[in-house]
């Protein structure tokens, strides 16, 4: 027993031993060594391998290596929960990247540049031609001014990409109930009725994240204008829910969960819920956006489907995409900048739109892919008619998830559109910015 | 887990002479026991077994069936995939040496404060040992800013040194905290005796009160150990490179904005929980006898 135990203890001291010294030896070694030199180009994404944007960057970064011969670039792949929570403090010390992917809106990149953390790029970007590419609509989330809003200012990011909301349909499902696909808002009425007949429930939804208040702001927009979203979004007048668009929208979606167009037993569920049923087959219409379309084409095998725009709506959601930032304290900007550039080129904005994204500045006759080519065709008409709205939860720091329990409230019917509708006014007054 | 080992010492009953007559509903009345513990360990290997399900599924298989649907055929490559993507092997090394290094620095450091303490009697015991209660009910997400600022001043920002360092001292305020009252209830007798027999502080220190305390100390090196393995948030915040970081932090990488890839989730989630899983095998024997050694001998 007694030699046992001496030799555990002796065992013991010598892992303590050993895990002390490994954790000196091994520890000192941080490489946020590279200077700025020229030969390094530090890039950070978070966009999965696979998807168009992994693909269409990974392509431009051998672009890249190409035209810059002796520079390396060190990309990393970064969950979009840690740029999220640690890009302020990343930033501010000494081991900022060059350029990095970050989340557009004025609570992230706004935010961000109100610190002083982000690189001015308004010369650069009309120096090289960046402004003339994307359109009114998609600039918007580019420009912030001194107080971190959106819309105007200085340009402190450039997307690549856009994204939208449509509606998506399983044309097998529409096909074997016999209903004709909408083109109009009162034919696709007609359509959720006859769905509703046959016992399909016709949309899929998922009240504990974003999609059911999509449903609510697409419909509010489809009575809405310019001046609506200018007033909301932009803080350019007072926004006023009782109005005819909100109050249209609100006792729509509380009729179509009434008529069992939504399943109120969808109040809880989740987006990926939503999305993994309609792959499945279980319901005809989606309504969501782009971001889907590249896990739908590779992973709907089962039937035939497609997309088309909301009916009868000039307004929809969507925006800019993700933005490329140049931190302020970046060691080699020169080269970010050659970066940017290389993606806004037609030969990688078009393997963006060949695998499922929707590009700024391809060439429409490259694209091939004929759900793409829709996919492209129908983003185009948005952005010519300037009809990105970007998104309900945008305004108000902490507004998602009011909308989001208030929505699951009227869907459950322990909130009347009323009330609802009050609801959602205070919490937009206490948070949106006095102007 | 925990619930397996009680379990397997409930086993031999079993062999009690039997000549009732067989069946589930025989098993249920005489071993009402063992049948909960059954339904308790099924609950508890039930995610696990989930999990493992998804882990082996395509994705096109996942959408088109649901998270519980049987796979048709071993899907691996979501494994592949994700050991490839995030460099597993670096992450595991990473997680082994903070964890590692956490666990070893805060029970020697938690002995040598219990000792102070718990056998030194050093003046205001109470109110020490209140604050490092305190320290560690100070939630993490409060440390962030402090500990961003501190390691910058100092140099250690991205570095898996200040993890360490940070862990050590978390942890150890718990060890210290539970290793001081065992130490407060250590025979006095024991201790007078090796003074008596001209042993010095420190030689009271390791060669009486620490083999003594073996158990719980090995206890605390296990806890320790899965505690910080386990860690997320200031490891996330902490180690910015991907040269740096941990198991749990590599996992994030998985979850996008708006889209996840569920079944590469589970196979990372797999890989991530399965060295625990062996850590706590091969140190179980001492975690059941730290447990069951409640009294000194």
């Amino acid at each position: 027993m007694s030699t046992a135990r001496k030799r555990g203890a002796s065992l013991l001291a010598a892992a303590l031993a050993g895990a002390l010294t490994l954790a000196l030896s091994g520890c000192g070694g941080s490489d946020g060594g590279s200077a700025g030199d020229g030969k390094t180009l530090r890039l950070w994404h978070y966009e999965s391998p696979n998807g168009a944007m992994g693909r269409a960057w990974a392509e431009a970064i051998k672009e890249f290596e190409k035209t810059h011969p002796g520079v390396k670039v060190e990309f990393e792949e970064k969950g979009f929960e840690q740029i999220q929570k640690t890009a302020p403090m990343v930033l501010n010390s000494d081991d900022a990247p060059d350029l990095l992917e970050y989340n557009k809106g004025n609570a992230t990149t706004g935010l961000l540049s109100r610190q002083g953390l982000l690189t001015d790029l308004s010369a650069e970007a009309a120096e090289r031609g960046w402004d003339k590419k994307l359109g009114a609509g998609v600039e918007t989330t580019s420009r912030y001014d001194e107080n971190g809003v959106m819309g105007s200012g200085k340009w402190f990011g450039v997307p690549n990409y856009a994204e939208y909301t449509m509606m998506y349909y399983n044309k097998d499902l529409f096909e074997k109930h016999d209903v004709e696909i909408p083109t109009s808002f009162s034919e696709l009425t007609d359509a959720l009725a006859a769905f509703k007949a046959k016992g399909v429930t016709p949309l899929a939804n998922a009240g504990a994240e974003y999609p059911a208040h999509q449903y609510v702001y697409q419909l509010a927009l489809s009575k809405a204008d310019r001046s609506f979203v200018d007033a909301y979004q932009l803080y350019q007048g007072k926004p006023d829910f009782r109005d005819e668009a909100w109050t249209y929208a609100a006792e729509t979606f509380a009729d179509w969960v009434e008529k069992g167009y939504i399943a109120k037993s969808t109040s809880g569920a989740k987006a990926e819920q939503a999305g993994v049923a309609f792959i499945s087959g279980e319901y005809p219409i989606l309504f969501s956006g782009s971001w889907w379309f590249g896990r739908f084409r590779s992973e709907i095998e089962k039937f035939d489907w497609d997309t088309t725009l909301w009916p009868d709506s000039d307004l929809t959601l969507g925006s800019g995409g993700n933005l490329w930032v140049v931190p302020e304290g970046a060691r080699n900007k020169e080269l970010a900048y050659d970066f940017i550039d290389i993606t806004m080129e037609k030969g990688i904005q078009n393997i963006l739109g060949n695998n499922g994204g929707v590009p700024v500045a391809a060439d429409p006759d490259a694209i091939t892919d004929k759900q793409s080519k829709t996919l492209i065709d129908n983003f185009t008409q948005v952005a010519d008619r300037d009809g990105l709205a970007f998104y309900p939860d945008w305004p108000v720091p902490g507004f998602y998830d009011v909308l989001v329990s208030e929505t699951q409230k009227l869907m459950t019917g322990s909130a009347s559109p009323e009330q609802y509708l009050d609801a959602l006014q205070k919490a937009y007054d206490a948070g949106a910015p006095q102007s | 887990m925990t619930v397996t080992a009680p379990a397997a010492t409930r086993a031999p009953a079993s062999r009690r002479p039997a000549s009732r007559p067989p069946g589930l509903a025989g098993a249920a009345r005489r071993y009402p026991v063992l049948v909960a513990l059954c339904v308790g360990a099924v609950f508890m290997v039930l995610p696990f077994a989930v999990v493992a399900l998804n882990a082996v599924k395509s994705p096109a298989e996942y959408s088109a069936g649901g998270p519980l649907s049987l796979p048709e055929g071993i899907y691996l490559d979501g494994l592949r995939d994700f050991w490839q993507r995030v460099d597993f092997g670096q992450k595991l090394f990473n997680s082994v040496l903070i964890s590692g290094s956490v666990a070893a620095g805060a029970v020697v450091l938690s002995v040598l404060n219990a000792y102070a303490i718990g056998i030194g009697r050093i003046k205001g015991r109470p109110y020490v040992l209140a604050f490092f209660v305190l320290a560690n009910m100070v939630p993490q997400e409060a440390l962030v800013y402090p500990v961003y600022y501190l390691s910058k001043q100092a140099g250690l920002y991205d570095t898996r040194l200040s993890v360490i360092i940070v862990f050590t001292v978390i942890q150890a305020a718990f060890g210290t905290y539970l290793l001081a009252s065992v130490l407060g209830h250590f025979p006095r007798e024991v201790i007078e005796a090796a003074r008596i027999d001209g042993a010095g502080k420190w030689q009271v220190l390791w060669r009486i009160v620490v083999p003594v305390s073996r158990p719980t100390i090995g206890v605390l090196l296990v806890f320790f150990f899965i505690w910080t393995w386990n860690e997320f948030l200031l490891p996330l915040v902490m180690l910015v490179s991907n040269d740096n970081q941990t198991v749990s932090v590599a996992l994030g990488v998985l979850q996008g904005q708006r889209l996840m890839d569920a079944t590469m989730t589970n196979a990372a989630a797999l890989l991530g929980v399965l060295p625990a899983i062996v850590f706590f095998l091969i140190f179980q024997r001492t975690l059941t006898r730290g447990i069951a050694v409640g009294a000194v001998k």
